[in-house]
């Protein structure tokens, strides 16, 4: 039995930005099927809460049922306690009904209309049972904010009603993952991209004129280099603003000068970008996504039959090999 | 047709966000001579592993040894990312 060694890697995080909902970061020495695997779990397996059970009492508005039904269900809901709530169909306090207070929260709607004024049925008429599982601000975080105080906190729309309309259901959220329904998706956007390493050949840009340089540093789509106004040197600005189009080797070629630039892609280093919907904070959805990742991983352990077998041939393939 | 040191793993209910991962850290250890993963159908929800090593290991001490390897380095993630939010915060505050 040889001493097994230990290809393990030491991954490293730097975060650039973070705030509630967004969150962007460079994750350095690790695969990319290690950052994509967490990427798609960020987006389709990090469990939330949303509505998922609409009995409707009275509806007389101009959307039909369902209608309202599905619109309620993409609501998003802050969905902390979502991590140690069952699914419903694994509650056994409730034997899989889905509707007791471990594994589900009701809310209640109920709205009428009486004035002449429309009524914005919106996100905010939603009653919890449970305070800290509630409908997500859609600008709650702006503190201070300018112009309109008619825009801070109306919530999202859900219907609106006329004079004499009316609206009274019960709903009930359970928990979810974004695979079985994209409104258990806790992502509104994750991106991650291969950090560019560029190199500039001095010497080759010195034969260049001003106005060459200029001609090509425009010719980018993107803003990735510049000229410098003292020295009159190309300058590289921002080298993640590079979006992998070859506009400028392509341009370098054209102009004569193959070779004025090198742009590399380094395949251990990557920035990622992560943008919530508001129902989880973006960084807990990383750790949940690092988490969630771990247990699938432990989940395709090998049994211990199967290691049994495994000695029992291994003696075997010995013997085949000729003796131990 | 049996080939030494060779075996294929199924595994029910995971798709490419496991399989590539497992694939990609079986590449990495240096007694395995193959090592690849897919999924049979899109219908259906499940991967097959193939492994095939030296006489030096087995396929499933390779198999092993990439899960054992896969767990610590997300460990070591998960603390190096949590270092690093604390680091934020208290930058804040």
């Amino acid at each position: 039995m040889d001493m097994s060694s230990s290809y393990q890697r030491v991954p490293s995080v730097r975060i650039r930005e973070m705030k509630d909902d967004f969150l962007k970061f460079e994750l350095r020495d690790t695969d990319a099927s290690i950052a994509n695997a967490l990427r798609r779990i960020m987006i389709a397996e990090v469990p939330t809460l949303a509505i998922d059970l609409v009995e409707i009492e009275a509806n007389s508005s101009v959307l039909n049922d369902e209608f309202i039904a599905h619109r309620l269900g993409l609501i998003p809901l802050k969905s902390e306690k979502a991590v140690n709530m069952l699914l419903s169909r694994d509650c056994n306090a409730c034997d899989g009904d889905g509707r007791c207070d471990f594994c589900s929260v009701e809310f209640t709607l109920d709205v009428k209309c009486t004035t002449d004024q429309t009524l914005d049925v919106t996100s905010q008429d939603l009653r919890s049972s449970d305070l800290s599982v509630v409908p997500v601000d859609s600008l709650g975080q702006n503190t201070g904010s300018m112009g309109d105080a008619a825009l801070e906190q109306r919530g999202i729309l859900i219907v609106k009603l006329r004079r004499g309309q009316e609206l009274k259901l019960r709903a009930i959220a359970r928990k979810g993952i974004g695979k079985d329904h994209a409104k258990w998706s806790p992502a509104a956007t994750v991106t991650f991209q291969y950090e560019p390493e560029i190199h500039l050949n001095e010497t080759l840009l010195e034969t260049l004129t001003l106005d060459q340089k200029r001609e090509w540093v425009e010719s980018s789509p993107t803003k990735v280099f510049d000229i410098d106004q003292v020295t009159q040197q190309v300058v590289v600005v921002d080298p993640e603003a590079y979006a992998y189009d070859e506009e400028v080797i392509k341009k370098a070629d054209a102009m004569g000068k193959p070779g004025l630039v090198e742009i590399i892609s380094r395949e251990d280093s990557f920035i990622f970008t992560v943008e919530s919907t508001g129902a989880i904070k973006a960084a807990d959805m990383f750790l949940n996504a690092i988490n969630i990742l771990r247990q699938k991983l432990d989940g395709v352990r090998l049994s211990f039959d199967t290691q049994e077998a495994d000695d029992q041939f291994g003696e075997l393939g010995a013997h085949m090999r000729g003796g131990l | 047709m049996k080939i030494m040191n060779a075996g294929t793993f199924t595994a029910q209910r995971e798709d490419h966000t496991v399989g590539n991962v497992i694939r990609m850290q079986l590449h990495r250890d240096r007694s395995v001579l193959f090592a690849g993963y897919k999924l049979p159908h899109p219908l259906e929800y499940k991967i097959i592993v193939k492994i095939q090593t030296t006489s030096q290991s087995s396929p499933m001490q390779a198999y092993n040894l990439a899960l054992n390897d896969l767990d610590k380095e997300l460990e070591h993630l998960k603390r190096a990312f949590e270092a690093e939010i604390s680091h934020k915060q208290n930058e804040y505050y």
